[in-house]
């Protein structure tokens, strides 16, 4: 193995805090507290008092952006195409999850609340497509993203569950997360949050050994992968062994670098659709997260063990 | 053939009967085309019994010997009790999901075990009909165990982890080299702001801790006479540059300054002063620190190079699975893969540059010593991590290898094999072990690698491993030295011809 060890998947989340720096203009410019202490993902930054906030207090850094988005009346929201996931027109556009927990963020994201029609709060999160793959991935335009109400999901490479927490939300109460995540730093935050979500379950262990917690884990509908690793087909087509229905879907984020780094990415994602299908994996679909991240690609595949 | 089958869920163990049916065949993918199918499926197989475990507790004690494949004694009477009795009667294949697990059952109860694809897929049906095939359970009961099973043996990873002291390395050096920084940059404000006071210190005192102390010692230099000479002398640690400092003080081109100010400045300086003394306890404690975790490590490079490498790679178990090659330039990732992008040249060291090995060596064979580090370093982390008595013998003497290879590159002068050396070392142990009996037995890995059954296999493989790749070195050491030598020899011959 190169050298992000397992647990340098913290090591990736410090270079995505670069990216923010740079990038993330769009998603809030949240940069500055990003990269944390020793590379882990340390996206808490804290530094964001002010949402919490109502009204005039509130604003200042990105101007109207959050006031507006707060606002209440200027802000509609309609449902996206893909079940579960709701984008709020405003000043600026957002795509947001029905908030599980009411009344708290969990990693510092905004909040917006609307009265439904029949007077009742609903609370929405916004979802940063720079920061969560998945969500580069909806706006990126995926046909399916197969994440939806009611819906199993195993997610591997869980990180702080910043994702994960959003992922929730959309499969909601009905609906059941496995996360799971090597790393014991990143996996201390992961655990905090799932202890609000009760449709989340953090396994901290190794996803190279599905083996090691099968009994914390049932059939699943769709698995969605973000491990950054070489040997992540393999990864994936294991855990399906194990967990996924037959006909289930598998979605994974593949990072060209974290592949062959030599080699452009093109062929990376090219060569990864052979061993996928080795693992009896039929791709469908796949995107680049362009302009979200660099050289990442998102493949959706059907896993078909028997006909 | 499979007949029975072991299912472990969050809530208790179960046994189900493979039945025998026309209908579906052995055939792996009937199998696997009939799990996704609920009738089919409880046509094919039977609920032989469920125990449920019955705490939270006893729960996650079964969960981690069935994660390590280790046989808990609640498994091993639930089996006993339900199956037949291994005989030529009734003949039990049971089909387990994990092959170690299926090792430790056969081994311990004496059944034909199976793990083979077959098992993979009759377990997927369970897991998929879950709640409809275990009758004891209601729907939505299996999830809650996950969950709550899910949460406390999480915990118990993240708590229990093994790499706990080796965080604390990597706290210590990231901590230290951030006080380097602020110590730095706190001492250059203090002789910025009291040279306003009294310019002429900076010249004369250049040390920074020192600087800081003088100047809570001075203060105002008006008051400064001879009666503090001693004191002066005492920070100094020279006599000559105490009297310099007075005499300094009474010609200084300083400004004059307020009572107020000067306390600020002085307060800042005890500051100062403090945070340099805390650097030092805490390179204290670092020092300690890795001496006990990292000794062979320690002893070959230095602590702090040995605690830098062990915070890149992330834990001690982490570098000692590196391969020596990556050792050799942990720390130069940036200049790796952009060499290896553009093709050109690969770094030659990353971190291990630090230790005064490579510094020492000639701009030629700077590349070759810091591969033989390297070499030394991954072999000196191993030790560390896998032997079960601390010792720093190794360190030193592979220390003492590195040396001498400075001195072939130097002069010429044969080392010594890398065999006998370590004969020496193992001998010199043994003779150690011998006298003083009773050997400090089992060190920390042991103690910290949790399920101690599963660690020490891994140890052992892991030895064996490292003898192996330590007797391959020796091999490619020898023939290395002697193409070296040949080289050599015709580089001088060259040299001569050319003369």
């Amino acid at each position: 193995m190169g050298f992000g060890d397992r647990g340098g998947r913290g090591g990736r989340g410090g270079g995505r805090g670069g990216f923010g720096g740079d990038r993330g203009g769009r998603g809030g410019g949240r940069g500055g507290g990003r990269g944390g202490f020793g590379g882990d993902r340390g996206g808490r930054g804290g530094g964001r008092g002010g949402v919490a906030k109502r009204g005039g207090a509130g604003r200042g850094g990105r101007g109207g952006a959050r006031g507006g988005a707060r606002g209440g009346a200027k802000v509609t929201v309609e449902p996206h195409r893909h079940e579960g996931i709701f984008v709020a027109h405003g000043k600026e556009d957002y795509l947001l999850t029905k908030n599980l927990v009411p009344g708290e963020s969990v990693y510092g994201e905004k909040r917006i609340s609307i009265e439904g029609a029949d007077g009742a709060k609903v609370e929405y999160r916004v979802w940063n497509p720079f920061r969560s793959k998945v969500a580069a991935g909806v706006l990126g335009g995926v046909d399916n993203i197969h994440i939806a109400p009611g819906k199993k999901v195993l997610y591997l490479g869980a990180a702080s569950g910043t994702t994960v927490s959003h992922v929730a939300d959309i499969v909601g109460p009905e609906g059941l997360v496995y996360a799971v995540e090597f790393s014991h730093r990143s996996g201390r935050d992961l655990i905090n949050m799932a202890k609000k979500r009760t449709n989340v379950i953090p396994i901290i262990e190794d996803a190279r050994h599905p083996h090691k917690y099968r009994m914390l884990v049932g059939m699943v509908d769709v698995i969605f992968a973000d491990v950054a690793q070489p040997d992540q087909s393999r990864i994936i087509g294991i855990n399906a062994h194990h967990f996924l229905k037959n006909n289930g879907h598998i979605v994974i984020s593949i990072k060209a670098n974290c592949i062959d780094s030599t080699v452009d990415a093109a062929t990376v994602f090219a060569g990864e659709i052979p061993k996928l299908q080795e693992q009896r994996i039929k791709p469908q679909e796949q995107l680049t997260l362009e302009p979200f991240e660099r050289d990442h690609a998102l493949v959706v595949g059907k896993y078909v063990r028997a006909k | 053939m499979v007949n029975y089958f072991l299912y472990e869920s969050s809530s208790g163990y179960a046994l189900f009967e493979r039945l025998e049916s026309e209908e579906i065949g052995s055939k792996l993918a009937d199998v696997a085309a009939a799990a996704s199918d609920l009738t089919k499926f409880g046509k094919m197989v039977k609920l032989k019994s469920f125990a449920p475990f019955k705490s939270a507790a006893h729960a996650l004690e079964n969960m981690n010997d069935v994660s390590e494949g280790i046989m808990n004694d609640h498994l091993k009477a639930f089996l006993e009790m339900n199956l037949p009795k291994p005989g030529k009667k009734s003949k039990v294949v049971l089909g387990v999901t994990e092959k170690s697990l299926a090792g430790s059952i056969k081994e311990g109860l004496g059944y034909d075990v199976d793990a083979s694809e077959i098992v993979l897929d009759l377990v997927r049906g369970v897991r998929l009909f879950g709640d409809k095939l275990l009758k004891q359970l209601k729907e939505g009961d299996l999830e809650r165990a996950q969950l709550g099973l899910g949460h406390s043996y999480s915990r118990g990873k993240v708590k229990f982890n093994v790499h706990r002291s080796d965080n604390m390395i990597i706290q210590a050096i990231a901590l230290l080299d951030q006080m380097d920084k602020d110590v730095n940059t706190f001492a250059m404000r203090i002789r910025e702001w009291y040279s306003w006071h009294f310019p002429e210190l900076v010249k004369i005192v250049n040390d920074n801790y020192k600087f800081a102390k003088l100047a809570q010692l001075i203060k105002n230099k008006s008051d400064l006479s001879e009666s503090k000479l001693e004191a002066l002398e005492e920070i100094t640690g020279d006599a000559a540059q105490a009297q310099q400092i007075i005499d300094a003080a009474r010609a200084s081109m300083g400004t004059d300054i307020s009572e107020i100010d000067m306390i600020n400045i002085e307060n800042f300086a005890k500051r100062v002063i403090d945070l340099a003394d805390y650097r030092k306890k805490l390179h204290e404690y670092l020092i300690s620190k890795m001496n006990n975790v990292a000794p062979n490590l320690s002893a070959l490079i230095g602590e702090m190079v040995g605690a830098r490498l062990i915070s890149h790679a992330g834990s001690l178990t982490n570098l000692s699975k590196y391969p020596a090659s990556t050792v050799q330039i942990l720390g130069a990732e940036k200049a790796l893969f952009r060499a290896l992008k553009t093709k050109g040249n690969t770094p030659k060291y990353g971190l291990i540059y630090h230790s005064s090995f490579i510094g020492r060596a000639g701009a030629k064979n700077k590349g070759r010593i810091s591969r033989f580090v390297a070499n030394k370093c991954s072999i000196a982390s191993r030790i560390d991590c896998f032997s079960e008595q601390p010792t720093t013998k190794f360190g030193e003497a592979m220390k003492d290898q590195v040396e001498e290879r400075l001195e072939f590159y130097e002069s010429g002068a044969t080392p010594s094999k890398n065999a006998d050396t370590m004969k020496k070392v193992l001998d010199g142990l043994k003779d150690a072990a011998g006298e003083d009996e009773p050997v400090s037995a089992g060190k920390k890995r042991k103690a910290e690698e949790a399920p101690a059954k599963k660690a020490k296999k891994e140890k052992t493989e892991k030895e064996d491993k490292k003898e192996k790749k330590e007797k391959k070195d020796k091999e490619e050491k020898k023939d290395k030295e002697e193409k070296k030598e040949k080289k050599e020899k015709k580089e001088k011959k060259d040299k001569k011809e050319k003369k």
